[in-house]
Order: C-alpha cells, then structure tokens, then sequence
C-alpha cells in the first residue's frame, strides 16, 4: 500500500491581472462554451482560432507558460496514443508504409484533428484553475447553482459540503498513515497474497479509519449545532461578487468568439 | 430532495474527503496499480443511500474541478470531466445513486447481495466511461474497452469484494 504524498494541493497561482480579476461565475461559463464549441468544431481552422483565443488569455494573465506546460504533461501520454492509434489504425488512403504498420491520409486529419481539440481542453481548463483560487471557484459554483434552486438543488450545502471536505482530506490522510504503520506493527500485511487476501487485508486498514472519520463527522456536526449553525437561508457572504463592465465585455467577447468559429466550422 | 441535516451534511462530506483521499493511495497490483476511488464511491452508495451517496460524490467531483488533484493520477480541472476519461467520473454519480437504490429497504446482511450490488455499480461506472472514451478519442469500443477497463478489472472485483465486507460491518454503525 502506498500513500501519494508532497502532491501540491491546488494549481492557483495569484497574479493581479484581467483574467484573474474577472468574476468566477463568468470564467467558469466561458469556459464551459469554449469547451461545447470545442466538440462542435470539427475543422482544423475553428481549433486554430480557439487555440489563439486562448493562449491570447494566457499571456493577458501574466502566468508564466512553464506552468501551463506542467499540465499539459499529465494529458501528453493520452494524446500521443490518440494520435497514434489513429494514425496506424485507420483505413483510407495510404500515404506512407513500413511493411505491415501504414500511415493513411484519413487516420492523419483525425488523429492530428483529435489531439489539437483535447490540447485546447485541457489548456482552457488550466487557465481556468491557474487563474482562479479553490474558494473563489466555490463561491462562483455556488452562485451558478443557485439558479437551479427551483429543482431542489441545495447549492448553499454543496458549496459548505465542499469546504468540510477540504477541510477533512488532509487529516484523513495523516490518519490512514498513521492505522497504516500500526497495524504493520501488528503484522498486518498489505502487500502479497492473491486477490482474496488483498481485498481481506484492506479490512484491518479500512474499518478503524470509518470508525474514527464517523466520530469526527459527528463531532463536526455537533459543533456545527452548538454554533447555531442553520444552512443558507439569510446568510450573508464575506465576499460579495459583482459582476462589473470588464465580466460583461470578456463574457460577451468569449460567446461572439466561439459561436462564429462554431457555426463557421 | 429532503432537506439535508448538520449531521447527514458532515457524513456526505467525509465519503466526498475519502473518495478524494481515495486517489492518493494505492496498492501495487499488476498489471497498473490500484487506486482506492471506486471503493469509497461504492460505499458511499452502499452506506448514504441513493440520493446523498450520489451527492457525496458530485461534491467529490467539484472538489477536482475547483483545482484540487483529486481525479485518478492527481489530475484536476473541469478538462477532465469533458476529456477522455470523464466518463468515469459521471459514472461515480451514477454509480453512488444506483448502488444506493438498490441498498434501500435491503435489511438482510447478505454479502452476495452486497457484491451483486458492487458488481452492477462498477458496470455502470464502466459504461459510462467507456461510452465518453471512446467517442472524445475518436476509437471503437473495443478500443476503448481494452485501454479503459481490462487493467483494471482485476483491481475492480478486488474493490467490491472489500466493499461488501466493510458494509457488512459497518452497516450497523451508521444507521
């Protein structure tokens, strides 16, 4: 059993720029109509535009590409298999042939057409997350959720649902290390036997840690309680959003963008 | 949906945590290691029932796309709902609702009900993910069927086999 750690939590880097300054709400819907009009789009002209719209944010951002290039290596291995399942895999027109592997016309536009379009996704999502911290994206999903109140979608409890559990991550984690080590201490063994024994010794590890993360649940609740606390009817903010001229104009400016390349392309 | 209490809220949020923390442990396994995600989704299911198993999970969800390395191989980013292997991720949804539905009214402790229940909540986690592989990447379903669920499925059944156990001793606990 390994436990992943020195993993750094979070992508926010803080910059004072337009892109960081704008609204949540408005990047997190620009982002989601890059990404519909990104699977509309089906010709290499419509990504190209995309694919400037985007790097022109990037440098308004002031982030540094280094980082935007980290995450692009967590993607790199997946679109170099697209890439090359299309291109070896595809029936057409042969254009290049080493005895049986042969690169076809088609399997080249779709493989190439295919990986420029996950390239692009990932990319706007990064700036996304690069420019925008964890809360404030809370605040921004919360907000946006809100509207669909009507369907008895609890937005308020999602949004403080998601700060508990940020809040329990890292103790859970420290917890599983530390039943972990004491039970190796005891002889518990997680690392050999066939799958049987596997799934049994993941028992000895798992039921402490739900025992002990229940007390803690219930101990947050009753302190919860003890502060009156009573969901989000008239509960006012910390931070206020507005949305000002600057969200209204890049909001405007995303929408013409991506709903001409997508008709056009 | 019925309006959540303090402590239902607090134990939707723990599954979401463990589901997260999920992704940071792993067991060596051949042929690709074994990531405990799916365990908790399933228990989540299994434990909060239909509708706030599913919710747990959709907070799980948000806390990836708010930029937490939380999905499997410490990705994060709405990207990776909408790329390749987002599938998977809606399927967590899913899976948690349905596991849950089928849990409800169940009172027997019967483990190979609870594996029955695994088994059908990791199809539908499959399903999903397979269907969303394959049509972002342009492959056959067979494809996708091959990189997307056969290393896996060794680790899987494992998954819901310790599901069942630990349901079966903490069922009691919770309620």
């Amino acid at each position: 059993m390994k436990i992943s750690r020195n993993i750094s939590f979070g992508q926010y880097i803080p910059r004072d720029s337009l892109i960081h300054n704008l609204d949540p709400r408005v990047k997190i819907l620009s982002c989601l109509v890059m990404i519909i009009s990104l699977f509309l789009i089906t010709q290499f002209w419509g990504y190209l535009i995309l694919c400037s719209f985007t790097l022109g944010g990037i440098i308004i951002s002031q982030i540094h590409p280094k980082f935007i290039f980290q995450g692009l290596r967590n993607i790199l291995f997946i679109i170099i298999f697209t890439l090359i399942i299309h291109l070896f895999m595809t029936e057409g027109e042969v254009l290049y042939q080493v005895s049986f592997l042969k690169i076809t016309k088609e399997g080249l536009i779709n493989g190439l057409l295919i990986s420029f379009r996950l390239f692009i996704l990932i990319l706007v999502t990064y700036l996304l997350t690069l420019t925008t911290s964890p809360i404030s994206l809370t605040d921004g999903i919360e907000r946006l959720l809100s509207f669909f109140r009507f369907m008895g979608i609890p937005a308020h409890e999602i949004a403080m649902m998601m700060t508990i559990a940020l809040r329990f991550i890292p103790t859970l984690l420290e917890e599983t290390e530390k039943i972990m080590k004491a039970q190796i201490s005891r002889g518990a063994d997680f690392d050999s036997g066939n799958i049987f024994e596997r799934a049994k010794s993941l028992i000895p590890l798992l039921i402490p840690l739900f025992v002990n993360a229940f007390r803690r649940a219930d101990e947050l609740a009753i302190a919860m309680e003890a502060r009156c606390y009573r969901g989000g009817e008239g509960r006012t903010n910390y931070r206020e959003l507005k949305i000002r001229k600057t969200d209204i104009l890049t909001f405007a400016f995303t929408i013409i963008i991506t709903f001409v390349t997508s008709i056009m392309f | 949906m019925s309006k959540i209490n303090i402590r239902q809220m607090t134990l939707i949020s723990l599954f979401a945590a463990l589901t997260a923390v999920g992704a940071f442990l792993s067991l060596p396994l051949q042929p690709v290691p074994l990531s405990l995600q799916t365990l908790f989704t399933l228990l989540a299911g299994m434990m909060l029932g239909s509708a706030r198993g599913a919710l747990s999970q959709v907070i799980y969800v948000f806390l990836g796309v708010i930029g937490l390395p939380v999905f499997a191989g410490f990705k994060a980013g709405i990207g990776i709902l909408f790329g390749p292997s987002g599938g998977f991720l809606w399927g967590f949804i899913i899976c948690a609702f349905l596991v849950g539905k089928m849990m409800e009214g169940k009172r027997g402790e019967n483990i190979f009900y609870y594996f029955l229940v695994g088994l059908m909540g990791t199809i539908i986690i499959y399903i999903l993910g397979i269907a969303q592989l394959s049509l972002v990447l342009g492959i056959g379903i067979r494809r996708a069927i091959a990189i997307g669920i056969l290393p896996f499925l060794l680790g899987d059944i494992l998954k819901i086999i310790a599901a069942s156990f630990i349901t079966r001793k903490l069922k009691s606990i919770i309620e």
